[in-house]
């Protein structure tokens, strides 16, 4: 459906996106990247915003700038949080369904369908000004998938939803996957991708690090001993009852006895044993954190593989 | 869709918000008309009304058509809502085309509003103005002409309202004026040609007649100038339409 071949794309002297080829097909994949690495303009290339500066972009087989055929095809949720913000919610999508070429009761039909689906229905005569950031992203979400597009182009769709929002946003999203549509989504946060899919493209610096498989790409990060804090009041005790535990690689204290820092394989063997271990042994843990579990780690991992 | 297009940009158009500035304006230019007489009681009915809409009218009417012409294209760009319009169905042409539509019928209702009204201020009855009809017609065309140009001005630049701005005042105050032909590149020389109001009788107030376009013998005639003015429209939108077309309309700054 979305095939990207050597695809560069430079503004000025800095380059945005970097030689990037990859082919995105039907089911839901997750564009992932640290903030700046490149996901909006490589979605800004796809929905024939911007051209390539070099290499090509081909969606349903045709060159997707400013391409109206293309434009049938797709709904694009850009990541911007800018609306015509004198209009409400329904006049907003009823607009652009307008412009996507159905007629006045078509829309207004339509309109009805996908603010319903977005579970916007009951606030959507408020005008767009006064929405909460959950708002604005689920009328973003109803005016991409309007006209029923094959392929759903979603720029960071779930900044500012509540977990309640975010997780009916991505059983929806799952529910177009299921249909059969392309849906991509670009995102910097790793857990939330987790939960959304397994199919990833991870963007660093304007690079294509990764494609495929999260379990693939985790499987290489735990390769890597992971870093994990434990706070605790006896970390004497917690270290003479976790150090024997296999996945442990080695075991300091922090200073003035706040806790113990661990660095083990494996870590979710690890987390296994330490909430038996918490259990059975009535250890006082007051919090565990895991410094590495976050993008910029899997990068660094990923860059040293 | 072309329907759609021009409608809701013109609904758009003629907020009330949007529309008050300029009807206030208007109501200013009537009132003006109404005074004129008191500043200058040996002239004609004829003389106020010309006087006031060459000094007053159809410099605001540059002004309205660089607003609303900006408004088009650089404001979508400006409030980061032209993504919206671009990852539409619709070509790009056609959405620049009809929206432009909208603007130059939304600055000729706002300049027909002020020839109106001050019709009203100098003649009382706006059909008893012989100039009435004509100038509505050099209305159309200043909104037709004016509204191409600041159109290509702001898709090629980005701080578009500067640059039509002084071409509105800075441009079309002082080439008018010149010596020589030059005045051939001055929208506002060729709206003069066309309303064909009668020459002024006295040029005494030199400031007056520098901002009425007047210090300068026109020789150009509404038979040379209608042409001019509907080709040279009719180019400068087929530019932009072809320049938007091929360029890339997305806010710098929210390139990664």
């Amino acid at each position: 459906m979305i095939t990207i071949t050597n695809a560069s794309r430079w503004y000025g002297q800095v380059i945005g996106l970097n030689d990037v080829t990859c082919e995105i097909g039907p089911g839901l994949t997750a564009l992932l990247g640290m903030n700046g690495a490149g996901k909006s303009t490589m979605l800004r290339m796809i929905t024939g915003q911007i051209k390539p500066t070099t290499g090509s972009i081909t969606v349903l087989g045709q060159e997707p700038f400013a391409n109206p055929e293309v434009y049938k095809h797709m709904g694009y949720c850009p990541e911007i949080d800018n609306f015509y913000e004198r209009k409400t919610g329904r006049q907003f999508v009823h607009y652009l369904a307008r412009l996507a070429g159905y007629s006045n009761s078509e829309a207004k039909q339509r309109t009805e369908v996908m603010l319903e689906k977005v579970g916007m229905s009951d606030r959507a005569d408020r005008k767009i000004h006064g929405y909460s950031k959950g708002m604005r992203q689920r009328i973003k979400l109803a005016q991409a998938m309007i006209h029923d597009p094959e392929i759903i182009l979603l720029d960071e769709p779930l900044n500012g939803l509540d977990p309640v929002g975010r997780r009916e946003y991505i059983s929806l999203l799952h529910d177009l996957a299921v249909e059969g549509k392309t849906v991509l989504v670009s995102s910097h946060i790793l857990y939330e991708v987790e939960t959304m899919t397994k199919s990833i493209l991870l963007l660093h610096r304007g690079r294509l690090l990764a494609t495929g498989d999260l379990r693939v790409i985790r499987g290489l990060i735990d390769k890597h001993p992971h870093r994990i804090r434990i706070e605790t009041d006896e970390p004497r005790r917690a270290a003479e009852l976790l150090a024997p535990l296999p996945n442990i690689v080695s075991l300091r204290f922090e200073p003035k006895e706040a806790g113990i820092e661990l660095e083990v394989r494996d870590a979710d063997a690890f987390y296994t044993s330490l909430s038996n271990l918490i259990l059975d042994h009535n250890l006082r843990v007051s919090a565990f954190s895991s410094p590495d579990n976050n993008l910029e780690s899997v990068f660094k991992y990923l860059v040293n593989t | 869709m072309e329907a759609f297009l021009f409608t809701s940009t013109l609904k758009d158009y003629m907020r009330p918000a949007r529309l008050l500035p300029w009807l206030i304006l208007a109501v200013a230019a009537m009132a003006l008309g109404m005074a004129w007489k008191n500043l200058d009681p040996e002239s004609t009915k004829i003389e106020q009304y010309s006087n006031v809409s060459f000094i007053l009218l159809f410099r605001l009417l540059a002004l309205v058509s660089a607003v609303f012409t900006t408004a088009i294209i650089s404001q979508e760009v400006e409030q980061k809502t032209i993504v919206y319009l671009l990852t539409r169905p619709v070509p790009r042409w056609k959405l620049l085309l009809f929206r432009w539509f909208a603007s130059v019928a939304a600055v000729t209702l706002v300049g027909a509003i002020g020839v109106v009204l001050v019709s009203i201020g100098v003649f009382k009855n706006p059909m008893s103005n012989p100039m009435f009809l004509g100038d509505l017609w050099a209305v159309f065309l200043g909104a037709l002409a004016y509204g191409s140009l600041f159109l290509l001005v702001s898709l090629l630049f980005n701080r578009a309202m500067i640059i039509c701005l002084l071409f509105a005042f800075g441009w079309e105050t002082s080439v008018p004026n010149m010596p020589g032909e030059i005045y051939y590149a001055s929208i506002f020389s060729h709206l003069q040609a066309v309303a064909q109001h009668p020459s002024p009788k006295d040029a005494g107030n030199r400031g007056l007649s520098l901002i009425a376009g007047e210090l300068n013998a026109n020789a150009l005639s509404a038979g040379t100038s209608l042409p001019i003015l509907i080709i040279v429209s009719v180019l400068l939108v087929a530019a932009s339409a072809w320049w938007f077309t091929r360029f890339e309309y997305v806010p710098r700054e929210d390139a990664e």
